[in-house]
């Protein structure tokens, strides 16, 4: 061998070396030997979706039988990932931007491998409990990259994947009392029943009972506190849009207040106000306005612990929530998670998975489907208690925009919570 | 013609060829080298800079895998909770990547677990004994981390991230079946007012409720500023700090006997020493419940009060870690720990088990009049009740509620004994001093008096009671800086002289105690436990003796019989919890 072929091999032996003693090096740190080298096919394509609390049992339920289920993208099969989070818990969490969503002139294939780490844990899609959520979600987002991350129209849009309604649900005995003495039941009724100085005895019902006292979510927790809000504000002034003006004025602010006053606990009123009113029963509540789907999940539970059941009621001014399924549309998830999560969408929205949520107190999305389609159906079940199948005519709430969101959660901040 | 190359040996040829190849086998292995050598140096200074923070500084930290979750829970529940922690750890259940779960419970008082559970808290969960103490840690971490900007959806920024329930139970008035009679039950409603009522009425009527500290003490206290204020809703820092407010609840907390640590040491006490220990105390409804079940004797009946209650609800909360500096954020295993202990609570035999309790499960479907149930073929507890719950005031009110009770308290005169002898030598009289400093810390009460005696061979210094505004307890704290090991151990003489200077102040309205603590033999007194027990019986109201044996060599039969004498208890202590144990102590007063 001469010496130039010496120093070629010899050349060849030093980087191969280096190459070798670089692999063992990245191999040692954690780092992954073909990352950057070669593009593998993932064995499953996981998405995560972040569920507003009253939809979560049905559809981290539908998650379970679609993952046993042979749904696959683009021949990958899907794994979901169910995470519960309140409507506005998550609002406030798009808003101050804590998922990492990326700067415009940012790529995902820029970031260092521990940004890529923590991207993998980005919501593919988001289940809130109303649209109006989305719209301000979108609303922050475009303040900060100039796009809509949830599209409106398209392929990718937000689709309901069931509905529900606040209702008012109050203990039986209560309810006739207050039948008696106001006939409807209204706010304007339980503000009167509120601002009694005599307690039930002074409206009718025993002294054991105490004072009246009011359900209301803590709307810190429960995006259900502030629809509560919002329709007694409807109710108030008589009309479905409210503004700040209207959110601002003393008058109002005192009367809201007073209804306030009717609430014993907001500290113990957990994201799961309906259950809570069900664990601690007339003790500390009787009654509320809630989600009636949060109602009649909890009718047994009543049944069970307290002597007393819940009679069911329908306002005028109606909140509808109709838990949009929005697909988040940034570079921060794959087409393939995307296509995967729509796959997920098209199986909630299936007459099957419709009639399912049924047994959960939902109203389907899906108008093929009738509330009473499923034997365990709730709305069925409960009729007795003054559930119906078709919501009386009444006035829906409009959405609330950011500035009279921001307005009720002060107030509340300034005037009850604190 | 062709330019040859010189002609060479075949050696010289050799030689040069194994030069080249020398050459680059140095090159090679000087590269090779190279690389591990900047390899493994930078492997070692990352090895040398990666300080581990517990190593440091005391801080906790955990492996970024671990699957061990660390739950703190009020002494309420500890009993129950220990067992059914040790249930979940035998299912062995394992983490994606292989690590097997494993819950540790450690016991803390909830307004503790909330201060700690604000920076660096050595537990990842935690589970007081009502949510409102996670109302006050959302309040607290919300303060210190200033708030947010006026135009932030002001929600979402919290310190716990998930929360469940397990179980709960109201709180109620456990009286003697006997005495709730003579009170009207179960023919008539029940009220606070009634208890306080009975309270101030007949001297003999000895009833208690525990400190601010738990859910169960901070509502019996909430109940008497509402009925100070007369109001049953709607009670505001005005109305509650009212002198007419104020005189009342301190004619009614005139009459408790004493506060201390919460229901499971009342049930002991009752245990010893039956009716003569208390009427009435306030206690969850589960406490009547077990009581009835498992001991013989008189039993306990359930007095739901009729201006309402409180529940305590029993929370499981994991915490949002890793916002502070040096904090160790949940690992992903530690929160699917959580998920899985959360839930195992939930499963049918975890909420079976908390039913046999006494408790109310969380679980809807379980009805408590059914068969078996404890609730079921009893008139001591009621499923149906409580009927109305007091309005719980808003965290600023509470607070101006826990701060005025110190004022109206009953008023405490303790002396702390204080073995100061040489074996007392070393870290154990450090530790010593720092306990007392914290028990000196904890009396907050303005009318609240703490004295000293400070013994080895014979008392070597003696502080006065002494009212603990700041300036007595900053020159209080003086002295227990200053304090030095030296001598033999007088015990019985040293307690004596306390418990003489406490009778001399003849202050029947004060809750009058001592704190005895040695680590050695009694060897040098003049006095005698007879002495002791005889100066005891002399007085009408005789302080009330608590003593700790420090240490394995601390005289336990002495400590044990002066704690029998004066009504109070022995417990035994190390340089890890003696601090700890004056402060629970401290709750006492």
């Amino acid at each position: 061998m001469n010496r130039t072929r010496l120093i070629f091999v010899a050349i060849v032996v030093v980087a191969l070396v280096i190459v070798g003693a670089g692999l063992l090096w990245a191999n040692r740190s954690g780092a992954p030997v073909d990352s950057g080298l070669t593009v593998d096919r993932p064995e499953a394509v996981k998405i995560r979706i972040l569920t507003a609390l009253p939809v979560e049992p049905w559809v981290r339920s539908a998650a379970q039988e679609f993952n046993a289920g042979d749904f696959s993208v683009d021949g990958v099969p899907i794994e979901v990932e169910v995470v519960a989070a309140d409507g506005l818990t998550a609002l406030g969490r798009y808003d101050r931007d804590e998922f990492g969503a990326l700067p415009p002139d940012v790529r995902p294939e820029d970031l260092t491998e521990a940004e890529q780490a923590r991207l993998a844990t980005f919501p593919t899609a988001w289940i809130p409990d109303s649209r109006y959520l989305v719209e301000l979600a979108n609303a922050a987002y475009k303040e900060r990259l100039g796009r809509d991350v949830f599209l409106t129209d398209g392929e990718y849009r937000a689709r309901p994947i069931a509905i529900s309604l606040f209702a008012w649900g109050l203990y039986n005995t209560r309810a006739e009392v207050l039948e008696e003495r106001f006939g409807a039941i209204d706010w304007s009724a339980i503000h009167d029943a509120a601002t009694a100085s005599g307690g039930w005895p002074e409206l009718g019902g025993l002294p054991a009972w105490g004072f009246f006292k009011l359900v209301v979510p803590n709307p810190s927790r429960n995006v259900g506190g502030l629809a509560a809000m919002i329709a007694m504000a409807g109710e108030f002034y008589g009309r479905t849009d409210i503004s700040v003006e209207d959110v601002t004025n003393p008058e109002f602010q005192k009367w809201l207040k007073e209804l306030m006053g009717a609430v014993t606990d907001f500290s113990s009123s957990s994201a799961y106000t309906a259950e809570d009113f069900a664990l601690f029963g007339y003790s500390v509540g009787d009654g509320g306005q809630l989600l009636e789907s949060d109602l009649l999940q909890n009718m047994q539970g009543i049944l069970n612990r307290w002597e007393d059941p819940l009679q069911l009621y329908y306002p005028e001014y109606v909140t509808w929530f109709d838990f949009p399924f929005a697909v988040w549309v940034g570079p921060e998830t794959t087409a393939l998670q995307k296509n995967a999560a729509l796959e997920f969408q098209r199986f909630l929205l299936s007459p099957e998975q419709q009639q399912q949520a049924l047994a959960y107190g939902l109203r389907p999305a899906n108008p093929d489907v009738p509330v009473d389609a499923a034997e365990d159906s709730l709305f069925t079940r409960w009729a007795d208690q003054g559930v119906q199948e078709v919501v009386p005519r009444t006035s829906a709430m409009r959405s609330p925009d950011r500035d009279v969101l921001l307005a009720l959660l002060r107030w509340f901040e300034l005037n009850v919570a604190q | 013609m062709s330019k040859q190359r010189p002609p060479t040996s075949a050696s010289a040829r050799r030689r040069n060829s194994n030069l080249t190849v020398l050459i680059v086998v140095a090159i090679a292995a000087t590269m090779f080298c190279g690389a591990l050598f900047v390899g493994g140096g930078v492997w070692f200074f990352n090895q040398a800079t990666d300080v581990d923070p517990a190593s440091e500084a005391d801080t906790p930290a955990w492996s970024p895998d671990s699957a061990e979750l660390t739950v703190a829970v009020s002494p309420v529940m500890a009993p129950v909770f220990a067992e059914l922690a040790n249930e979940f750890n035998a299912q062995n259940q394992q983490t994606p990547d292989g690590q097997t779960m494993r819950v540790a419970a450690t016991v803390a008082e909830p307004e503790r677990m909330v201060a700690a559970a604000l920076d660096n808290p050595p537990f990842q969960a935690m589970s007081p004994d009502s949510s409102l103490w996670l109302d006050r840690l959302e309040q607290s971490w919300l303060a210190q981390s200033g708030g947010q900007t006026e135009s932030q959806i002001p929600i979402g920024q919290r310190r716990v991230s998930e929360q469940t329930r397990y179980a709960v139970s109201p709180i109620v008035i456990a009286a003697w079946e006997s005495v709730a009679r003579e009170l009207g039950w179960p023919d008539r409603p029940i009220g606070w007012e009634d208890i306080q009522r009975q309270a101030t009425r007949d001297e003999n009527f000895k009833w208690n409720h525990p400190s601010t500290n738990s859910a169960a003490g901070l509502l019996a206290t909430l109940a008497e500023f509402y009925a100070g204020a007369g109001l049953t809703r709607g009670l505001t820092e005005e109305a509650a700090t009212d002198q007419a407010t104020l005189d009342y609840v301190r004619a009614v907390e005139a009459t408790v006997r004493f506060y201390g640590e919460g229901e499971e040491v009342i049930v002991d006490r009752l245990a010893e020493e039956g009716r003569n220990f208390l009427d009435a105390f306030v206690a969850q409804e589960r406490v009547v419940i077990d009581w009835n079940q498992n001991r013989r004797g008189d039993p306990l009946v359930a007095i739901y009060p009729a201006e309402g209650t409180l529940w305590t609800d029993h929370p499981l909360a994991l915490l949002e870690l890793g916002g502070r500096e040096g904090e160790f954020p949940v690992t992903d295993n530690q929160r699917l720990t959580y998920q899985a202990l959360a839930a195992f609570l939930s499963s049918p035999a975890a909420q079976q088990k908390l039913l046999a309790a006494g408790y109310r499960p969380a679980d809807l479907g379980i009805a408590l009049d059914a068969a078996g149930s404890p609730f079921s073929g009893t008139a001591a507890v009621d499923w149906r009740e409580p009927q109305t719950t007091l309005q719980m005031p808003s965290p600023a009110v509470v607070d101006v509620v826990q701060n005025f009770w110190y004022y109206t308290k009953r008023p405490t005169n303790v002396y702390l004994v204080v073995d100061t002898s040489g074996s007392m030598e070393g870290t154990k009289i450090d530790r010593t001093r720092e306990a007392l400093a914290a028990f000196v810390e904890q009396i907050r009460g303005d009318r609240d008096r703490v004295g000293i005696v400070e013994f080895a061979s014979g008392t070597k210094d003696l502080v006065p009671l002494t009212a603990m505004d700041e300036g007595n307890r900053q020159a209080l704290l003086t002295r227990i800086g200053n304090m030095q090991a030296e001598g033999g151990t007088a015990l019985l003489d040293a307690t004596y002289d306390a418990i003489e200077l406490l009778l001399n102040e003849d202050d029947s309205e004060a809750i009058n105690a001592i704190v005895v603590m040695t680590d050695g033999q009694e060897n040098e007194s003049f006095r005698s436990l007879t002495e002791i027990q005889r100066l005891l019986r002399s007085a009408p109201t005789p302080p009330v003796v608590f003593t700790i044996g420090f240490g394995e060599d601390a005289d336990e039969n002495v400590l044990a019989a002066l704690a029998q004498l004066g009504g109070g208890q022995f417990r035994r202590a190390d340089e890890t919890d003696i601090a700890e144990l004056y402060r629970i102590i401290s709750t006492y007063f």
